[in-house]
This record gives C-alpha cells, sequence and structure tokens, in this order.
C-alpha cells in the first residue's frame, strides 16, 4: 500500500505551477478520499515506463523513401507515372498525381543485429540500429506542414489544443521545481506549426511549452534588467513578498500564497537557469560525441540541452529541427539535414543510456508526414529532383522508456505508398507516449465547451509491439 | 452509456430473480439503499433539473440520448415518453416504483454483463447517484425541460430584509437561506479603485481617489459610476471581452499568419459601445449588416465580426477545405456568443446531451453560408482627399509634359527628337491595332465557380474557387465573314474580385492575382494550334518562374501567364492561329489555371481577328478599337485617343524616362485605401449548397441540407429563419430564450469574476446549475424590456451591494461556500493581462489617450516574433502610439504580445467566452524584468520626483504606493519601502525606479480590490 500522500502535501504543492510538481489530475485523485494516490512514478492510471519524453521533431517532413524505407522498385519504375489505381483520390500539395516515380536517392543496407535497413547518409543513427524500435507504417490525416505539425504536436489540425507537454503536465505534473515542466528547443528556420503546437490550448495557461530562445536568455526574461544585480533582486523579492505576505494577512485570499509561491519559482529558475546554461561541466568527449559547440545555436546543441532538462526532471523537451520540406532537390537537402542530425540524434541517445536515463527517457524522432515516390518539379517555382508531401506513409522511430527496441514495425507496399502492415496513425503514437507514462489516453481529459477533450480525439491504439511488457 | 447491452437485441427484462434476492445482492453492492421497498413519501423531493438531468447526461445519454446514430437498444432516457413506453410488460421507468424499472435493475445487477453503464472504460453511478434516481422514480419520475431551454419570465423581486437593489434581494434570499451573512461594504479606497478598473479598465489617480473618498453624499458613488460609464474609455475596457468573443486579430493565423486589415471593425464595436447601440442592433450589423434594407457603410464593416476567421495561405492547402474550418468556426462561436450553448458538438454527429441534431447543426451552418467573403473600402475623407490631389497633380505634370514636349514642339522650328518618336510610336501603335470582335460563349463550365456572361461580353466568375480551375467555354460557330487569324484573351479588372481582379486568388498568391497554364481551342475533337503569342504585360507571384505569354501553349503545366502587380487592371494575351481559323462546327476554348493556390482568371473576355499577325497591345480593348477606326480614316480622330495615345507615351517612351520620374514618385506616394474584411450575402440563384458533413468531416459531404434554426428553438409563431439576416434577428427576438441570459451573464461574470452559469458559453444541459435561476431570469427579462442597454446593464451591477462589498475573505463564510457562489464576499480577481499594463501605464502617466486606428507596436523583444514562421520583425512604435491602451496591440496570431500572453490573453484562434487566470513564475518574471515595465516604473520615479522632493522618502515612497495601488500605505509598508529604498546599491534615481518596479510587482497591482 502506498504511504497516505496527503501527510506529504505541503500548502506549496498545492498551489503548484508552471506545471511543478504533481499535475491537477493527479493532485485531484490524491484529494480524493476515496481513491488511490498515483504519482508520476507509479503513473495515473498504470506503473509508468518513462518519466518524461524528448520529441525529436523534424519539422517539413524528412523522406522516408530516403532514410529508411527502401523501396528498389522505384528504381525500376523512374521516370514512369504512377499506376492510376494507386493515386486515385490523392489530394497533393504541390504535385499532380500522375508526375513520375522518383528513385530512392541514396544506397541502404541492414545494420545491427536486428538488420534494421538504413540510408547511407545516416550512419551513426545506423550505428545505434539496435536501440531503435522503427516504424516504417505511420500514417497521418494532413497533407500540408501547419495542420499536420499540429496534428503530432496536439492531436487536432486547428490550432487551439493543448500540446502533448501540455497534456503532461496537466496530467502529472513535473518533477523540476526550478524550471518549467514543458521546454520548447527550436533550430533551422521557421516553423509551420508555429507556438500553436506548444500552446495549453484550453488547459490552465501555466501548462505551456516554455520556448527557449536559442541565443542569449534561454527564458524570456529570466536575467535580471541591467544594473540589476542579483542582490538587488533578492532585495526586491524580498520586499514583495513581504508585502504580499502582509496583504496576505489582511485579505486571506489562497491566490497570493499562490502568487508568493511563484515570484519564489521565478527567482529559481532565475538562479538555476546559469548553471543550465553553463556547459563548462560537459567534457570534450561529450561535446565532440555531439557536434556541439558551446554558445552557437544547433541543433547539436539542442540534443545536449534535452539531455541536461532531462536530467533536471523536466517532464516534456521537445527539439524541433526545421527545414526538411524538400520540395526540390530532396537528394541535396537530405545530406545537409543528416549531417546537422544525424550524429546529436544518436549521441543523444548514447548519452542518455550510459548515464542509465534512457530507461525511463522516452525519445521519439520523426516528422509530420512522408514524401512521395513521384517527383516533384515546377517551372514556376523552379524546383526539380524534389518530392511533394505524402501522409500515406512515413518513418518514426521510438526508444527508451520502455521502448521494445531492436526491432522494425509496419511494411509498405513496393512503391512505398501505403502501410500495408501494422499501419500506426499519428493519434497511436501519442496513445503510446501517454501510455508510457502511465497515462491511458482515453482517461486523461478535459471539459471544454460542453465535452471532454482528449489528446487522441476519439481515436488512437497503443502500438501493442513497441510496448514492453 | 451504454444502458442495455447490444443494440441489436430488443430490450428484454432482466432474469426476474426473486424479489428478495434481489435486494439481497444489492445490499451486498450498495448497503445503504433502504430495504426493499419505495422510498417514503417524506423523503425531500427530488429536483429534475438539478440532482436527476446531470446524472442521467453524463452517464446514460451518451447512448440513450438525443443522438439517433448512437442509440443502443433503442431506447431514449431523455424524453419521458420513450423511457416510459410499454415494452411489453415492463418498463425502463416505471413511475413509482424503482424496483419495477428496468433501469434500477440494471444498474445495480451484479450481473457484469448486464450491469449499466457497461464496464469497458465508463464510470459507474455512485450509489448517491443510484439513490437519487430511484427516488425520484418513486417520486413519479417527473421529466422537465431544461431550464436554459424555457424563454424566461419576470420573476417577482423577493422582499428580503435590508436589500438595496432587486439584485440583492436576489442574492441576500439564497445568502440568507444558506446561513450567511453579506461581508461589509469595501473601503472607500478599495471601492473607487475596483469600479475604474471594472469601468474604465484603467485606476484612479490619487487625486481622483480622494475626491471620491472625501464627498460624503450617498449619491457620490451613482455619480461616479454615471460619469464613468460616459467616459471614453469604457469602450476601451468593454471591447476587449466582446472582442475576445469575436477572435479578433491583426493576421491570418495558421501557417504564415500574415497580415490582414480588419481594425476598422475593432473601431466600429468601440463606437458601437461607446454609443450603447442596444444589443439586438448590435448583434443584427455584426451577423447581417449587409443585407440590412438601406444598410450603411459602417453596417458592412460590422460583419467583420464573422470574418475574424482565420485563414490558411500554406502553399498547397485545398482552399475550400479551410472556408469549410472557417465555417465550423462561425457556426460554434453564433452558437457560444448567442445561444450559450456548444452547438460544436453536433459539428460530427448529433449532441450527446443537448437537443441539437447533426442535421440542426448543417441547418444553421446553412443560414450562414450563402455568403461571399470580400474586402470594402473604408469610406475615409482624408484619404479620398488625398488621393484626389496626387491625382490631379500627376494628371497636371502629364499636361505640362504633353504641352511642352508634343504640342509646343510640334511645328516645324521646334520639332525634336521627342516629336519624332511620338509621331513613329501613333504610327506603330496604330499599325498593332486589330478589328477584334467580341465572341460570346454558348455554354460555360468550370471546376466550381459560377461564370456569367456581362453586357460587354466579358465573363465574371464568383464564388468559390479550386487550386486547378478549368474553364471550357463553347462557342457558336462562326462561318459567315473571312477566317479568323487570331485570338485575344483580355484579363480584366472588377471591384467584386480581391483587390479588384483580375484573378480570383485570395491566399498565398497576390490578391486578384490569376495563373494562366494552358489555353486550349478546338472545333470538335479537332485541335486548332496557335502559334507567335504575346501579352502586354507578365509577372508571376511566389517563385521564380516566368511569365511569359507563350506558356500558355507550351504544353507545360506548370508554367503560365499572370499579371501579377499589376491588380485592378486590364491586361491582354494574344496569340495567332497556325492555320486560318473558320469553325463551322461550335468551337471551345478551355483554360487550366493550375498552381499551388487557387488563381483563376476572375473577368476575362475573348475575341478574334483576321489580318496580320497580331500582338498584344499597350492600350485597353476601347482603345485599340478607337484606334482600328482611325486607321480607316485619319479625319476621324477622336480627340480622347490622341490624349490616350499622348499620356502613354509619356509612361512609354525611353526618352521621357527623366521628365516622368517627378510622377511616378508622387504615384509612390498615392495612400492606398484601407480594405476592411466584410460578409457579402450572395445574390439569389448562387445560392451555395450545404450538405451534412458525416462525422463532421470535409471529404464526407452527404445529403443537403436546408438552412434552418435548430429544430428545438423552431416554435413559436412566424416562419423559421431561412437566412443570415433573417437569423439575426431571431437570435434576438423572443423566440430565442437564451440570449438575453447569456448576456446579462457575461456583464456578471466579467464583474464578478463568475458568472450565474459557471461553465461560461455553455447553458445547456451538461451546464452548471445556475447559482441564482430568478436573478439571472429577473436580468435578462429587464435587459430586454429596457431597451438592451448594455450601460444601463452594467450600471444596475455595479449598484448593488453585492457588487460593493469588501472582498476580504472570512473562513466562516468559504467553509460553507468555499468558491463563494452566492457572493457574501466582494469579487476579487487578477486582472487580465490587458488591464494590468494598462493600469501600470496610467499609473505611469504614459498613458496616450487616443482612441481607434490601426493596430500599434508596444515595446518587446525582438526573439518573440521572430520565433514566428518567416522570422517577422516586430518594429516598435515611437511617441505615443508605443503608450496606446492594450486594445490596440497588434494581435499576431501565432506570436502573441508576450507580456499579455503570459497572463492569459488570447490567441484569436477560437471564440473566448472566458479568459483563464493562471498563476505563473513567467508572469513574475515579466512584471519584474520586461523593459516595457521598466520604462513604466522609471516615468513612475520621474514623475514622482517632479512633485515631491526625493529627499522626503517616507512621502516618495508613499507617492509612488498610491499610484499604483490607490489606497494610502499603511506606516510599516512606507517603512518596509524605505528600508529597501535604503539597502540599495544604487544611485538616487535608479533607487526610486527600483522602488516603482518592486511595487509594481504587488499583488494589489494586479486584482481588483
Amino acid at each position: 500500500m502506498i504511504p497516505d500522500p496527503l501527510s506529504h502535501l505541503t500548502r506549496r504543492q498545492l498551489f503548484s505551477s508552471c506545471g511543478i510538481g504533481v499535475g491537477k489530475i493527479a493532485l485531484a485523485s490524491m484529494l480524493a478520499a476515496d481513491q488511490s494516490y498515483a504519482s508520476s512514478t507509479t503513473g495515473l492510471h498504470h506503473v509508468a515506463k518513462a518519466k518524461r519524453v524528448i520529441f525529436l521533431f523534424m519539422a517539413g517532413a524528412p523522406s522516408q523513401l530516403d532514410l529508411f524505407d527502401y523501396k528498389p522498385k522505384l528504381v525500376e519504375l523512374e521516370g514512369q507515372p504512377i499506376p492510376p489505381s494507386v493515386i486515385a483520390g490523392q489530394r497533393y500539395a504541390f504535385i499532380q498525381p500522375d508526375a513520375a516515380v522518383l528513385s530512392p536517392r541514396f544506397k541502404f543496407s541492414r545494420h545491427g543485429e536486428s538488420g534494421a535497413e538504413i540510408s547511407e547518409i545516416l550512419p551513426h543513427t545506423a550505428a545505434i540500429a539496435d536501440d531503435l524500435a522503427i516504424i516504417r507504417s505511420v500514417h497521418t490525416d494532413q497533407f500540408n506542414h501547419a495542420p499536420a505539425q499540429l496534428l503530432v504536436n496536439t492531436g487536432s489540425p486547428i490550432p487551439g489544443r493543448p500540446a502533448i507537454g501540455s497534456w503532461l503536465t496537466y496530467g502529472i505534473g513535473s518533477e523540476a521545481n526550478d524550471l518549467p515542466g514543458f521546454v520548447v528547443l527550436t533550430s533551422g528556420g521557421s516553423l509551420s506549426g508555429g507556438a500553436a503546437m506548444w500552446s495549453a490550448g484550453f488547459l490552465p495557461g501555466e501548462h505551456q511549452g516554455v520556448p527557449f530562445r536559442s541565443e542569449g536568455d534561454p527564458i524570456l526574461h529570466v536575467a535580471n534588467p541591467p544594473g540589476v544585480s542579483q542582490q538587488t533582486q533578492r532585495q526586491t523579492l524580498d520586499l514583495i513578498q513581504q508585502l504580499n505576505q502582509d496583504r496576505l494577512s489582511v485579505v486571506g485570499d489562497p491566490e497570493i500564497a499562490t502568487r508568493i509561491e511563484a515570484y519564489e519559482m521565478a527567482y529559481r529558475m532565475q538562479s538555476r537557469t546559469p548553471e543550465l546554461m553553463d556547459y563548462a561541466g560537459e567534457d570534450a568527449a561529450t561535446l565532440e560525441m555531439y557536434g556541439a559547440e558551446p554558445g552557437k545555436p544547433s541543433f547539436a546543441n539542442n540534443c545536449l540541452m534535452a539531455r541536461r532538462l532531462a536530467e533536471r526532471g523536466v517532464r516534456f523537451i521537445q527539439v524541433y529541427q526545421a527545414d526538411w520540406d524538400h520540395h526540390s532537390n530532396v537528394e541535396g537537402g537530405l545530406k545537409k539535414q543528416c549531417k546537422l542530425t544525424d550524429q546529436a540524434c544518436a549521441a543523444l541517445i548514447k548519452d542518455l543510456k550510459r548515464r542509465g536515463l534512457l530507461e525511463d527517457t522516452l525519445v521519439i524522432w520523426g516528422g509530420e508526414f512522408g514524401r512521395t515516390p513521384m517527383v516533384e518539379a515546377s517551372a514556376a517555382l523552379g524546383r526539380s529532383g524534389g518530392r511533394d508531401h505524402h501522409p500515406q506513409a512515413f518513418t518514426m522511430w521510438m526508444t527508451g522508456g520502455g521502448i521494445r527496441t531492436g526491432q522494425t514495425i509496419g511494411k509498405t507496399d513496393e512503391l512505398g505508398f501505403h502501410p500495408i502492415e501494422s499501419p500506426v496513425h499519428v493519434h497511436d503514437i501519442q496513445a503510446t507516449i501517454l501510455h508510457q507514462l502511465g497515462i491511458d489516453h482515453e482517461r486523461l481529459t478535459f471539459n471544454y465547451a460542453g465535452r471532454p477533450f482528449r489528446l487522441t480525439d476519439i481515436h488512437g491504439n497503443v502500438i501493442a509491439s513497441v510496448v514492453d511488457r | 452509456m451504454l444502458l442495455f447491452a447490444e443494440s441489436s437485441r430488443p430490450l428484454r427484462p432482466l432474469y426476474r430473480r426473486p424479489a428478495n434476492f434481489v435486494c439481497i445482492a444489492l445490499a451486498c453492492i450498495v448497503g445503504w439503499l433502504p430495504a426493499c421497498g419505495a422510498f417514503a413519501e417524506g423523503d425531500p423531493a427530488v429536483d429534475y433539473q438539478r440532482e436527476v438531468r446531470p446524472i442521467l447526461a453524463g452517464k446514460c445519454f451518451t447512448c440513450h440520448g438525443p443522438d439517433d446514430a448512437a442509440r443502443e437498444a433503442d431506447l431514449r432516457l431523455d424524453e419521458a415518453t420513450d423511457a416510459m413506453h410499454d415494452r411489453g410488460g415492463y418498463q425502463a421507468i416505471k413511475p413509482g416504483d424503482h424496483r419495477e424499472s428496468e433501469v434500477w435493475q440494471r444498474l445495480v445487477t451484479d450481473d457484469a454483463d448486464l450491469r449499466m453503464p457497461p464496464a469497458d472504460g465508463h464510470e459507474p453511478l455512485s450509489p448517491a447517484q443510484i439513490e437519487t434516481l430511484a427516488r425520484w422514480i418513486d417520486q413519479g419520475a417527473k421529466y422537465e425541460t431544461h431550464w436554459a431551454f424555457v424563454p424566461p419570465s419576470k420573476p417577482p423581486v423577493p422582499t428580503t430584509p435590508n436589500a438595496a437593489t432587486p439584485i440583492d434581494a436576489f442574492v441576500n434570499r439564497a445568502m440568507i437561506e444558506a446561513g450567511l451573512q453579506p461581508s461589509p461594504p469595501a473601503d472607500p479606497y478599495g471601492i473607487v479603485r475596483r469600479i475604474y478598473l471594472d469601468l474604465i479598465g484603467i485606476p484612479p489617480t490619487p487625486e481622483e481617489a480622494d475626491t471620491f473618498v472625501a464627498d460624503s453624499s450617498p449619491l457620490g458613488y451613482s455619480r461616479l459610476v454615471d460619469s464613468l460609464i460616459a467616459r471614453p474609455e469604457y469602450a476601451e475596457r468593454w471591447a476587449r471581452p466582446w472582442l475576445d468573443l469575436a477572435r479578433y486579430a491583426d493576421t491570418n493565423g495558421y501557417e504564415k499568419d500574415r497580415p490582414r486589415t480588419i481594425w476598422p471593425y475593432r473601431d466600429w464595436v468601440l463606437n458601437a459601445i461607446a454609443s450603447d447601440m442596444p444589443f439586438d442592433q448590435f448583434t443584427i450589423r455584426q451577423l447581417a449588416g449587409d443585407m440590412i434594407p438601406g444598410g450603411t457603410d459602417e453596417d458592412r464593416i460590422a460583419t467583420g465580426f464573422h470574418r475574424n476567421t482565420m485563414l490558411n495561405e500554406e502553399g498547397g492547402i485545398d482552399p475550400q477545405e479551410y472556408r469549410f474550418h472557417a465555417m465550423v468556426d462561425r457556426v460554434g462561436t453564433t452558437g457560444t456568443v448567442w445561444m450559450g450553448l456548444t452547438v460544436g458538438c453536433a459539428q460530427c454527429h448529433t449532441h450527446k446531451y443537448d437537443p441539437i441534431t447533426h442535421t440542426d447543426y448543417y441547418a444553421m451552418f446553412a443560414l450562414l453560408n450563402a455568403a461571399d467573403e470580400p474586402e470594402h473600402e473604408v469610406a475615409d475623407p482624408e484619404v479620398a482627399a488625398r488621393r484626389e490631389a496626387i491625382t490631379a497633380e500627376i494628371r497636371q505634370r502629364e499636361d505640362r509634359l504633353i504641352q511642352e514636349h508634343l504640342i509646343s514642339a510640334s511645328d516645324a522650328e521646334t520639332r525634336s527628337d521627342i516629336t519624332t518618336a511620338f509621331e513613329e510610336f501613333v504610327a506603330a501603335t496604330g499599325a498593332e491595332a486589330r478589328d477584334w470582335q467580341v465572341m460570346v460563349p454558348a455554354s460555360m463550365e468550370s471546376t466550381m465557380p459560377t461564370l456569367t456572361v456581362q453586357d460587354d461580353g466579358s465573363i465574371l466568375a464568383s464564388g468559390d474557387v479550386t487550386k486547378r480551375e478549368v474553364y471550357r467555354l463553347t462557342f457558336p460557330p462562326q462561318q459567315d465573314g473571312t477566317p479568323f487569324t487570331a485570338i485575344r484573351l483580355e484579363a480584366l479588372p472588377d471591384e467584386s474580385l480581391p483587390a479588384g481582379g483580375p484573378g480570383m486568388a485570395f491566399y498565398e498568391g497576390r490578391r486578384g492575382d490569376f495563373f494562366l497554364s494552358k489555353l486550349t481551342i478546338h472545333i470538335g475533337d479537332h485541335a486548332s494550334k496557335l502559334e507567335k503569342p504575346s501579352a502586354s504585360y507578365g509577372k508571376i507571384s511566389i517563385g521564380s518562374g516566368s511569365a511569359d505569354a507563350g506558356n500558355v501553349i507550351d504544353g507545360e503545366g506548370s508554367t503560365g501567364w499572370s499579371t501579377s502587380g499589376a491588380e485592378g487592371e486590364a491586361n491582354r494575351w494574344v496569340a495567332n492561329f497556325e492555320k486560318p481559323f473558320s469553325p463551322d462546327s461550335p468551337w471551345t476554348v478551355e483554360m487550366v489555371f493550375e498552381r499551388h493556390f487557387a488563381a483563376a482568371l476572375g473577368r476575362f473576355r475573348i475575341s478574334l481577328a483576321s489580318g496580320d499577325e497580331a500582338t498584344a497591345v499597350a492600350f485597353d480593348a476601347a482603345t485599340e478599337a478607337e484606334l482600328v477606326k482611325w486607321q480607316g480614316d485619319p479625319s476621324l480622330i477622336d480627340p480622347s485617343l490622341i490624349d490616350a495615345l499622348r499620356r502613354r507615351f509619356i509612361h512609354e517612351s525611353d526618352l521621357m524616362k527623366e521628365h516622368r520620374k517627378a510622377i511616378a514618385s508622387l504615384r509612390a506616394k498615392m495612400p492606398q485605401p484601407v480594405r476592411t474584411l466584410v460578409m457579402r450575402e450572395r445574390p439569389t440563384g448562387n445560392e451555395r449548397v450545404t450538405h451534412r458533413y458525416h462525422r463532421g468531416e470535409y471529404l464526407q459531404p452527404r445529403e443537403e441540407v436546408a438552412p434552418a434554426v435548430p429544430a428545438v428553438f423552431a416554435i413559436g409563431d412566424g416562419p423559421t429563419p431561412t437566412n443570415r439576416y433573417q437569423f439575426a434577428k431571431w437570435l434576438v427576438s423572443d423566440s430565442n430564450p437564451m440570449f438575453a441570459r447569456v448576456t446579462v451573464d457575461r456583464a456578471w461574470r466579467d464583474l464578478f469574476g463568475r458568472g450565474i452559469v459557471h461553465t461560461a458559453g455553455d447553458y445547456g444541459t451538461q451546464s452548471e446549475p445556475p447559482s441564482h435561476q430568478e436573478l439571472l431570469d429577473y436580468l435578462a427579462t429587464r435587459f430586454v424590456s429596457e431597451g438592451m442597454s448594455i450601460k444601463r446593464l452594467h450600471r444596475e451591477i455595479v449598484m448593488s451591494d453585492a457588487y460593493r462589498r469588501s472582498s476580504h475573505r472570512r473562513p466562516e463564510v468559504l467553509a460553507v461556500d468555499p468558491v463563494n457562489k452566492l457572493l457574501a464576499i466582494g469579487p476579487r480577481r487578477r486582472l487580465e493581462g490587458e488591464r494590468i499594463r494598462d493600469a501600470i501605464l496610467s499609473s505611469s502617466g504614459l498613458l496616450a489617450h487616443r482612441m481607434g486606428g490601426p493596430s500599434v507596436f508596444p515595446p518587446q523583444p525582438t526573439g518573440v516574433t521572430a520565433r514566428a514562421y518567416g522570422n517577422v520583425k516586430w518594429n516598435d512604435s515611437r511617441g505615443a502610439d508605443r503608450y496606446r491602451r492594450s486594445v490596440y496591440t497588434y494581435a499576431k496570431r501565432t506570436a502573441p504580445f508576450a507580456a499579455l500572453g503570459v497572463f492569459d490573453g488570447p490567441t484569436g484562434e477560437t471564440c473566448l467566452p472566458r479568459r483563464d487566470t493562471s498563476n505563473s513564475p513567467l508572469q513574475a518574471l515579466t512584471l519584474m524584468n520586461d523593459a516595457m515595465f521598466l520604462e513604466m516604473a522609471q516615468a513612475i520615479a520621474d514623475d514622482v520626483a517632479r512633485q515631491i522632493d526625493p529627499h522626503d522618502q517616507h512621502a516618495t515612497a508613499a507617492a509612488i504606493f498610491r499610484r499604483l495601488i490607490t489606497r494610502p500605505p499603511t506606516q510599516s509598508e512606507v517603512t518596509a519601502i524605505v528600508d529597501f529604498h535604503q539597502s540599495l546599491d544604487a544611485d538616487d534615481v535608479s533607487r526610486w525606479m527600483l522602488v516603482a518596479r518592486a511595487l509594481m510587482n504587488l499583488d494589489e497591482v494586479i486584482t481588483t480590490p
């Protein structure tokens, strides 16, 4: 029997904010005397395998056909249109469905004991193949970036729903008391889905993802203003707290107590941030492994930061790398992107593993959809040798946090057009993420506009084959 | 819940165990039920609305409610008839006997297969809930209509002792019934701060507060309320919650989130609120101002309300899919704002709880679905006058150039190169002109738009448009003259098109753009080949490709002709037939418009000509026709033609380059008219068809649905609305039982922080029961009978004792009423971000008072918008615009102004009936460290230093305190502030700034007292 949690519950925890401490839902079940306490470690609905998530989101949609899903048939059909029976009724963003086939741009070979088939431009990922569960049969409903990115990040193609990270801090809180529970790191160009991808939607505002700025102070306004020393800041805070405390004793509004706690937490964030940003503790070998250069914003730096945030108890770390949208010259585009990301992704997994963090950190890699087996070319737009958006099938991988690795799941047809084995919808990915954190995706709900909402809408199934039993 | 297992199986009674057995089994499960037997007569009466309906709605209606499609076992529990229907010897609900009611047996049976709700993921009923149902059945199982669906009738005001106003009579009665005593009135400094912040959104100055406190007249408060309601700032304060509902923003949302112009709509709202426009008028104008007979420009601008929906400009989207989403938003928003119903739930299926069917939803959709979405030029005399002046000056300069170079210089002595060039130009132009014959098609087809022939033989497209648009025009045979040798396509402007046309592009590409990928001509099946194409102008938007005339006939779909940048102007594309064209049977012209955005031509005309090789000339068709006549007989030259030639020459000839520079710079100075987004109802005969969409999915349209209000409301006399205007009028009529309640409750919520119905935006059967239903109906009926004045409503509420009470918490009250539903304690709420910023701006003396106009850019760190798509720059406003009220702050959907967003400000993505009030460390960081607030702190310190000797530390501390918090500080507060001041390691100026900065962070500053 779990000890009575209420005996440990302080007033401060009750007033916890910014996704700190136990989540609102967990708190509610703790306070309902007839229900047993579910902490973030025992899980909200069942035993959790993972405590935190790092989502390596490849925005723009990498070409699965050139990275993970090798289709020799495309070589054979190069330059010919796809059979009309396959393309009937499909909607595309830029091309007409009868565009010619474009063969895989790179060589593939098998890696690890699992024999995963991986492209030559992902050598580092290939080297950790046995640590991955590669899912080649992911599909989505959306064929344009913004809606598709929102669908992966929030479960809905229309802006305004809570992000996965928001659902998590709402449901189970965060273990960090000096950092936000949901942090967003970005690199590369613009993100189509924008801030709506880390919005708390209709959940309370404190569950919003906090975007770290890649230059200057990571959190907006976390640094003292010019000319204000840390001592002055502390003195200022002391005056604020003292006067607020006085007022609390007169007015008796518990919101004032919450505000006092929020200011203390703000101060802790201010104090903690320099240490978080200081990479002096990272040895040269680690920096080299990631390809990270302190002070120089990059995906590699963000991967290292993701590990540091994971160590500090942040619940959901969203790492975005933009620029995967290769409508033209998919070959050149992929070479560039893989050079920027492959090494750091693999380094993150290795680093988490050697620190014992991988077992309870769930890591996901993937974009919002796949790319067409057909070529994209357009004189008006000056494009050639590209691939258009392909929602019907794409590849993601997962590892850590209780995921069964060393396997490749799902299969697409010989054109890489549709999944023909174990199709996995993005809602299934979401259901699986929640599952690994001890949450039943059908039971984590929030009442809004007259009905209960959930991350997976009315869909989603946990992917049984990747969930360790 | 699935009350009766398996839908295919008819409802059958349970195996009838001996009654005793059931009871024993039950007693084991639910040991608290009275042993076998109906509940005693003396049990308290169960209230269906308050106690029973929420249980049934929450646990049963999903499968046994209004939704035909989801219904199990052919049983409805939301209506008495079906629930009590005799099903062959038994009833689901048998009034008076819960044990003989199948429902109850199914709730308590120990057979897991039969027990309801089914175990798979459904929450069971609690013992107390089962007991409530049993008592309700025993008391006769009386169903009542949900309170909100019954039109309000004015309740008598109760005679409650010591009630200052009718509101207090209702509030105090409930309070006394609960054994509570009201708090005393707030102290005068508290109430004056509260009423200022609530009515005008900024706090009183210390002087204004002192004047009020010193006024011992019993009418002092009432006078203050009247004066505040009359101030222009009242509109700036109260526009904000309405703009939250309207989901107002200055950008389009989604990926690119480009700017839009719709601030004239915001100005309309400000003016309507300032002038206290009656709410029915306020409603009708915003929903259907374009359809009001004799409607004004202002009425059309008001229709921006439903143009605040987002617009997806991502390359490659299906534009009709996002129009569908915008319509979904309009239906949902209309339901929330005027019906207090979450009609959005019925987008995918019949509402599980409220009586809105799937078809009802699309019938409402159809009411709003008949409009086009153009822009409306806002009449601005200032802009018009400037445009006129510049046009006149350009004309004058042209006249001078003509006079100087072409007229004065035309005789033998003064001739110049220019004169010669002009003569050559005239000759060449004359030779180029062809006698074009306009061809009028006998029939036309398009992928989506409606094509209609205009009087001048041109064809106008209207309505919706797709990304790949094919126009197929069929013409009658032409064989009575000489064979034709050339074809001309004119791309023509039209006011009805985006940016004046000629194209229909309204997103992603330039507005008014088109992109002609292919043009082919056939006689029957035989293709008539074209060659030697030319165009009067060509440029494409988005992309690096060419816009050459030849692209149209090169057989390559991704190239084409476009006249981007020449919106509002006519241009021409001409090609010659390889072989003379003499169609002896019907012939067709097929045009394909294909880009990654919708880019069809909106207005165009087809002509044919005979003669030598034709090219596209620089003149419009009318001038070209004149040129042709002139060719025939030079003596017939029309003076206006000469004038046109001269002006064209000035603008084309290389020799005039230097001379026309001044004209070019004048043109660049021409102010663009402001165009705001509006609705325009389509003409009869061109209606948009609305379908029901299976599962609410755009790709699954089903049967057509006619416009109507939901069947449950189609009661009473008079015809049911069939268009948007009638619908708007219906929404604010007695036929809609909801709007007045929802509207008065919104005012109540804005002033008390909590509505009489707590579930803002939802008054349906799932809503929390009203805390004071009679009060709600009293306010609603009075609102209507007193002319729907919002100002009067606000006044009535703030004049109540309930509003004026002290907000100090009293534990003995909260023990009984933890959320202060009964209002024994006065309202105390954190301000929203706008009022926080405005209040501090006002305290600092920086606030600029200019009302209305385009949005402004107060300072914020560059990184905030840089993260948005396209690395958007935020150029801080200079001067007064830096310090305007926050309602004018530029609202970028994907990167809301940081200091407002952090205090739960809206993104403008959806209708927001109630804001969250979170309390987070990021708010602390903003108030402590954001340079915008530091600037205000400095201003306070500087301003106070001008009035009070900074060496008088106590007086300075008190003055800063009062500017921010209104009330005089206590002695110990002054001491704490002075101690802080003295302990700082900084110079005097900075020290008082740091004091102001610290005090700005106090809870009292951002909270109504």
